[in-house]
């Protein structure tokens, strides 16, 4: 260290002690801009033997604990390297010589734990659900939301605390010491924004060292040092991550990168799925076009004007196309192409007329026919169900729902007319799909799958007279909630059968909505309903009627609200 | 009066034409209104100019970015009508509005910006009425107000002085504001008219509307002021402009623009701003921000006349973010649900671009969803959201593997090792994949065989850099390892140590400077009692590693090993100042203290794992009474607990079998879940119901909340109760075992335990019921066994004791306890040879037996 170097520590160590109270504002403003302080403090903080460590670091504290906001955030700057010079000298035998770095960090730590009364802070946020309107969108105009379980159980926007209740702390332990870290590199982040271009490439610095320091890679760094590996928590990792990334794109490009990659080797040694995930997520979204490489520090959040027309073409089949293309449609869809159920391939399941339901796509593997191949276990085939839930329920939900879909109601009733005059064999290829889906569904799974199966092996017009009556049962409900022209049909149900086959189905209908896959078990028994429709149609007998006030209570129990609300829309 | 309907009739036509840019019908319907009326003709002009400027303008799109020079000769014919038009002057003012905009828009297409500025000028273009406008008069508006912008910017600056470049970048600015407010007035005000047009025509659906595509004009007005906005460093203005256009109602058009400024502002939020600098949207931004470019000074608040805007969302109950996460994630999912929409599904190798499009559209904004998900530990909600990203998945590996990684990250272990297949098969090369599946494996799954395979694939798996490869053996041993601890015969066992001590040392020569391979390599041994080589290793790895908890607390157990029980005390002392809240280094000290420091200190340590286990768990757990909400919530709590501390592990301090993982923190895995013999994993679940129904009559017993910390309670109190037995208190180990027994009623370790106390009243019949229901939970319970076997031998049923020892000893070989039984029971069979034989085991054993068996330390990857 440079004897000038030295003093300009020395006079910024006694300038501050004997500024009066008036003057600090104006300190405050001039601080951040006295570029060689700021490297000699970097300096004194690499070396630990250096006899300033201890009055910097107590000033600097003095800084953090002052009220004015610029103060506090010269001394963040160097947490970075406050962090990685304590945590290299913790992982060597020499902790002794950290003692006043330790109590800078927890001093800091101490004060932000607490608000400006003395309270734990706690920092929350809300995730934002689509389903309640905000000042960007409405849930009805999005026509695809999101039904995950978490949307589904409750339809509010959720609260998460994300950090909260840390405990005072006198001491670093080997226990407590990433929970300080971690908390501190939060810290750090929430104002990142202020801190200068030395603070990023401190922060890189730091991030290189520790994730690669006393591992192979080290040899081909161009630094050279003698520490031996740092461990690592993987939430601190992820803290960190969120600071490359923001240096990455605020002047760090090419360091950032390296850092990034530096994570991803370290994270992957210790198998931290957190830290990967989000940092494979970053390397993956960087842009294909590096910023312009001579300019040293430039910012690299550029926003281009972009084509604004629809980049896919129209012929292609995407989940709104289909949605359009069942609106328009007025007769049934030929299931000549779904014919083969053992074939691998993807299937995309249409609807019959204007069911507005979800498009299903089933990724049909051989083994999904049989149903041991749905139980978990390490042997457990890859199966398609297992991994490969995709339903999109989202949409049908969302469109039922929204008002706009109203209109359209009048098309349906006809569609289902045309529907019922095609022949039962594609009838009964359509229940061979909808059982397939009804095992995905885990707690179904138990019951159903092998119950189901015996109608899928049958011969294909005993199938369609097997499960016609538990339609009805399920489509009694809407013929109540809308007394109107079209519902007369709907209860004039039929086979005096019905109420054989009716336990099973009403069994497998609550096992599949108290399920984990809802939205599938709505959908299924949306199609179930829709194909009542057409049942009934067929039929046309007036006997069941009586059938009715048994039926009714059974179905309502079973029926989740989400299958409620497509019944009602539908008629 | 017939011709003035048709009339009209017509002109609402053409109208309609101009609103919905249907230019191909002009020219037929200037026809018809030219056969109507002589007066005519000047419209007709107006009309055809516009219909072929515009017709021109499809069929030769501008390029963004590139700018228009010259005269067109096509063009002529536009001239001559608007120019006629203009001459005539016979039109209404507000016609010969519309002459002056096309006539700029021709002056610019041709790249005369001087000329269309002026037209600009003589119109005044600002003071134009939006109001009661026709909805094409709104386009045009908006299409003359950014034509300006481009022409203004393709202008030299007049003057060089810096405030006034500014201005002009400033008017430029204002320019593409009101263009693109105007513009999006128009889309709204098109959609309105055509969804009613729609309804009253309702029974037969009549021709539906093409699809409005942006004209050149209008997208650069609704892009441009933003782009111009980042280009000069302001970003506070810049972030305002987008959320101005995401305020915007909606239309039909303007979805792809939503989809990809929502995911350009999420960017910006995610990559530029932190929580100290947001600002939310509804409030004043900042005057002064360290976004902006400190050398320009400009003002933050937009101010400009618009006598209407654009509709925005509004409402009531309307969610507005207070935080730059919340922002960002709420346009992330907005961006999302749009991009999932425009999946391709189809396979076809015609639509292999449109596939790729897709995915690169939805894949930017399921990365960004990681980034800002994860910063907030929110993996439970990225695995759902990832899960929807699987449409797009087929063969695609990065969509895959983040999606393990999310339900690795979320907890959902076995699923991820089911998804993290498909990933290997994706990329067999990358050796981290079948790595992480087999640490999930050993987890809390216990899929032996399958982890065993994930390791050799590893191990197995050509050139690898050695610290992939010494992790593959690392992974390879702790499943031989495991596996060994689970194995009912000897052979086996032994065979499956020989492996595992083999693959260690592999680890540890490939890795030498990994703590993990030097102290698992100790571990095995000393659990294959080499007690010396495994002191040797232990050190190592502490040298490597010297606050390790698992290390040190095999160090304490090994010196504990050779009698050395107050240096391993002292060892365990100083891992507890590391390791305050460390349950399982608190039990081995009680076990330690009640040996040689005496009974006093080893119940004050099990008061103070009272207090820890109160501090810990009342306090980080305040959301207990709303348990069960939603997954959500229970993944939060669950995961905030884990942050809090290391989760002692359950070993069976008995059975000497090995342990479920700590941290991964088994559903199933209850306090007994310890030894891992497959009839005692049966057996804890069997306990776990059990208990619940137990549990449930009595209404005082806790039930919420996930099971580990109560598990830990009742080690405790099990612990202290084993103290006072020690002590000879049989009426405190009575109150200490109740305390355990309301938590867990059916557990084998509390019924043990009760028959422990029976024993110590002397209660032999009493202690025979509380042991055998015991083994009738766990039947490879051996402690159970072995004083099961004592008290047979006491009433003389020797071979019955003999036939429970023989297969004690199956279950662990090294217990010295059982080893001795049975050689007492040889005795008094008269058996002396083969008891001589268990005995001189016994003492082998004991020589070398840990206070705690060794596998109480947690093996995981």
């Amino acid at each position: 260290m440079l004897g000038s170097e030295r003093g300009v520590v020395e006079e910024w160590l006694s300038e501050y002690k004997v500024l009066p109270e008036t003057q600090l504002p104006a300190y405050a403003a001039t601080l951040h801009r006295k570029k060689t302080l700021v490297s000699s403090l970097y300096k004194v903080i690499q070396d630990p033997n250096n006899e300033l460590l201890e009055p910097i670091c107590h000033q600097l504290f003095e800084l953090y604990r002052s009220s004015e906001v610029r103060f506090k955030r010269f001394t963040m700057q160097f947490l970075p390297e406050l962090i990685c010079v304590y945590l290299r000298l913790t992982a060597s035998r020499d902790r002794q010589s950290n003692g006043c770095i330790e109590a800078l960090l927890l001093g800091i730590y101490n004060l932000e734990i607490a608000d400006k009364d003395g309270n734990n802070k706690i920092l929350s946020f809300t995730i934002p659900s689509l389903s309640k309107p905000s000042i960007y969108h409405e849930p009805s105009s999005l026509g695809s939301m999101a039904l995950t379980e978490g949307a589904l159980s409750q339809h509010d926007l959720i609260r998460v605390v994300y950090s909260d209740l840390h405990p005072q702390r006198e001491t670093f332990t080997a226990q407590n010491r990433f929970e300080v870290l971690s908390f501190l590199m939060l810290c750090y982040n929430s104002a990142i924004v202020y801190m200068p271009p030395s603070s990023y490439q401190s922060l890189c610095r730091m991030g290189s060292r520790l994730c690669v320091g006393g591992f192979p890679r080290q040899h081909e760094k161009h630094w050279k040092d003698l520490c031996g590996r740092v461990v690592l928590d993987p939430e601190f990792m992820v803290q960190l991550l969120t600071g490359v990334y923001h240096a990455i794109y605020n002047g760090e490009w090419h360091l950032g990168q390296e850092v990034l990659d530096d994570i991803i080797y370290r994270a992957q040694l210790e198998l931290y799925s957190q830290p990967l995930l989000v940092a494979n997520a970053i390397k993956n979204s960087l842009p294909f076009d590096a910023p312009d490489s001579s300019q040293q520090g430039q910012k690299v959040l550029k926003v281009e004007v972009t084509p604004t027309v629809p980049r896919i073409s129209r012929t292609a089949i995407t989940t709104a196309s289909i949605r359009r293309h069942r609106w328009r449609r007025e007769d049934g869809f030929d299931f000549s192409c779904g014919s083969n159920p053992g074939s691998p391939t993807m299937r995309i399941i249409k609807d019959l007329g204007a069911n507005r339901e979800g498009d299903v796509l089933v990724y049909t593997t051989p083994e999904t026919t049989s149903p041991d191949a749905a139980s978990e276990g390490p042997e457990g085939t890859l199966t398609g169900e297992d991994i490969l839930n995709i339903t999109d329920a989202d949409e049908g939900f969302s469109s039922a729902a929204s008002v706009s879909s109203q209109p359209l109601s009048g098309k349906q009733t006809s569609s289902s007319r045309s529907g019922s005059r095609k022949g039962g064999s594609m009838r009964s290829v359509k229940e061979k799909e909808s059982v397939a889906q009804t095992k995905p569904s885990e707690s179904a799974r138990d019951s159903t799958p092998r119950k189901q199966n015996i109608p899928v092996a049958a011969d294909p017009t005993l199938e369609g007279i097997e499960l016609s009556p538990m339609k009805k049962h399920l489509s009694l409900p809407a013929g109540h909630v809308v007394p109107k022209a079209n519902s007369i049909s709907l209860i004039r149900t039929s086979s005096t059968s019905s109420s054989k086959s009716f336990d099973y189905v009403n069994g497998s209908k609550s096992g599949g909505s108290s399920g984990i896959d809802t939205n599938l078990s709505a959908c299924n028994t949306n199609r179930f309903s829709t194909i009542s429709l057409q049942e009934d149609r067929l039929v046309h007998t007036m006997e069941g009627k009586d059938l009715l006030s048994p039926g009714a209570p059974l179905t309502k129990q079973s029926r989740s609200p989400s299958f409620n609300m497509q019944l009602i829309s539908q008629v | 009066m017939a011709t003035k309907k048709a009339g009209s009739r017509l002109e609402t036509e053409i109208e309609r034409c101009r609103s919905e840019c249907q230019w191909d019908r002009i020219h037929e319907l200037v026809k018809q209104l030219s056969a109507k009326l002589i007066s005519n003709d000047d419209m007709a002009e107006l009309l055809l100019g516009e219909a072929k400027l515009e017709q021109y303008l499809k069929d030769n799109p501008i390029k963004q970015g590139t700018s228009p020079r010259g005269p067109r000769p096509k063009l002529t014919d536009v001239r001559k009508h608007l120019t006629a038009a203009l001459d005539r002057g016979n039109l209404k003012p507000d016609l010969m509005q519309e002459v002056n905009l096309l006539m700029a828009k021709l002056n610019y297409v041709e790249g005369d910006y001087r000329e269309a500025l002026s037209v600009y000028a003589r119109v005044g273009l600002d003071d134009l009425q939006l109001v009661a406008s026709p909805a094409y008069k709104l386009r045009m508006i908006a299409e003359a107000f950014s034509t300006k912008g481009l022409c203004l910017e393709k202008l030299p600056t007049s003057s060089s002085t810096n405030s006034l470049h500014l201005d002009r970048d400033q008017e430029i600015i204002t320019c593409y504001e009101k263009a693109g407010d105007i513009a999006l007035l128009y889309l709204q005000e098109i959609e309105r008219v055509q969804t009613a047009n729609l309804q009253n025509r309702s029974p037969k659906p009549g021709p539906v509307a093409p699809d409005q595509e942006l004209s050149f004009f209008l997208e650069t007005g609704l892009q441009r002021a933003h782009v111009l906005y980042f280009k000069n460093g302001n970003l506070t203005r810049g972030v305002g402009r987008f959320r101005e256009l995401l305020r915007a109602v909606e239309t039909r058009t303007t979805q792809n623009l939503r989809m990809t400024i929502a995911r350009q502002l999420a960017e910006i939020l995610l990559r530029g701003m932190c929580e100290q600098s947001y600002w939310n949207p509804l409030e004043e931004p900042p005057n002064k921000s360290p976004l902006d470019d400190p050398f320009r000074h400009e003002l933050n608040t937009k101010s400009y006349p618009l006598s209407r805007r654009p509709k925005v969302y509004m409402g009531e109950n309307i969610f507005c973010p207070q935080e730059n996460t919340e922002e960002a994630l709420l346009l992330l999912l907005i961006s999302e649900s749009m991009a999932n929409r425009d999946a391709v599904l189809s396979r076809i190798p015609e639509h292999k671009n449109d596939r790729i499009i897709s995915l690169q559209s939805a894949s930017v904004v399921y990365d960004l969803l990681t980034i800002a998900l994860g910063r907030r530990g929110q993996f439970e909600m990225l695995s759902e959201c990832l899960e929807r990203a699987m449409k797009f998945a087929f063969e695609e590996f990065h969509l895959w593997y983040q999606f393990a990684l999310s339900l690795m990250a979320a907890g959902k272990s076995a699923r991820a090792v089911k998804v993290l297949r498909e990933c290997i098969r994706l990329k067999p090369e990358d050796a981290t994949i079948p790595l992480l599946a087999a640490k999930l494996c050993m987890g809390s799954l216990h899929w032996m065989e399958e982890a065993e395979r994930f390791a050799k694939m590893v191990v197995d798996c050509g050139e690898k850099s050695p610290e992939f490869k010494a992790k593959g053996y690392l992974a390879l041993g702790l499943t031989y390892s495991l596996q060994a601890s689970d194995a009912s015969l000897r052979g086996v066992q032994e065979d499956l140590q020989r492996k595992a001590l083999l693959a260690f040392h592999r680890a540890h020569s490939l890795s030498p400077t990994d703590h993990l391979a030097a102290f698992y390599l100790a571990l095995q041994l000393a659990i294959s009692r080499q007690i010396p080589e495994a002191l040797g290793y232990v050190r190592q790895a502490l040298q490597l590693q010297g606050d390790d908890s698992n290390s040190l607390h095999l160090l304490a157990l090994l010196l504990s090993a050779q009698k050395h029980y107050h240096d391993a005390l002292n060892i365990i002392d100083m891992a507890l100042s590391e390791y305050p809240e460390n349950f399982i280094l608190l039990f081995s000290k009680v076990k330690l203290e009640s040996l040689c420091r005496g009974p006093d200190e080893a119940l004050l340590t099990c008061k103070h794992m009272l207090q820890i286990w109160k501090s810990c768990y009342n306090l980080t757990n305040p959301s207990d009474s709303g348990r069960g909400s939603s997954l959500l919530d229970r993944a939060i709590a669950d995961r905030r607990q884990l942050n809090t501390i290391t989760l002692p592990d359950f070993s069976d301090p008995e059975t000497g079998c090995s342990s479920e993982a700590p941290h991964t923190h088994g559903f199933y895995s209850m306090f007994s879940v310890r030894s891992v013999h497959a009839t005692s994993i049966a057996a804890s679940r069997v306990e776990q119901a059990l208990s619940e129904v137990a549990s449930s009559l009595q209404s005082s017993a806790p039930k919420q909340g996930p099971l580990h910390p109560w598990m830990t309670l009742a080690q405790i109190w099990l612990h202290a109760a084993e103290v006072y037995i020690g002590i000879g208190k049989p009426t405190e180990a009575t109150a200490c075992v109740q305390e355990a027994a309301n938590l867990f009623p059916m557990s084998h370790n509390v019924l043990y335990m009760r028959g422990q106390v029976a024993e110590l009243r002397g209660n032999i019949d009493d202690a025979k019921r509380w042991y055998e229901e015991a083994l009738s939970i766990s039947p490879t319970h051996v402690k159970s066994m072995q004083r099961l076997s004592l008290i047979l031998h006491h009433l003389g049923r020797y071979s019955l004791a003999e036939k429970i020892l023989r297969d004690a000893v199956q279950v662990n070989s090294t217990a010295h306890e059982v080893w001795n039984s049975l050689g007492e029971v040889l005795q008094a069979q008269g058996n002396d040879d083969a008891a001589t034989e268990c005995f001189l085991t016994a003492l082998e054993l004991e020589a070398s037996s840990p206070v705690v068996p060794f596998t109480i330390i947690p093996r995981v990857l």
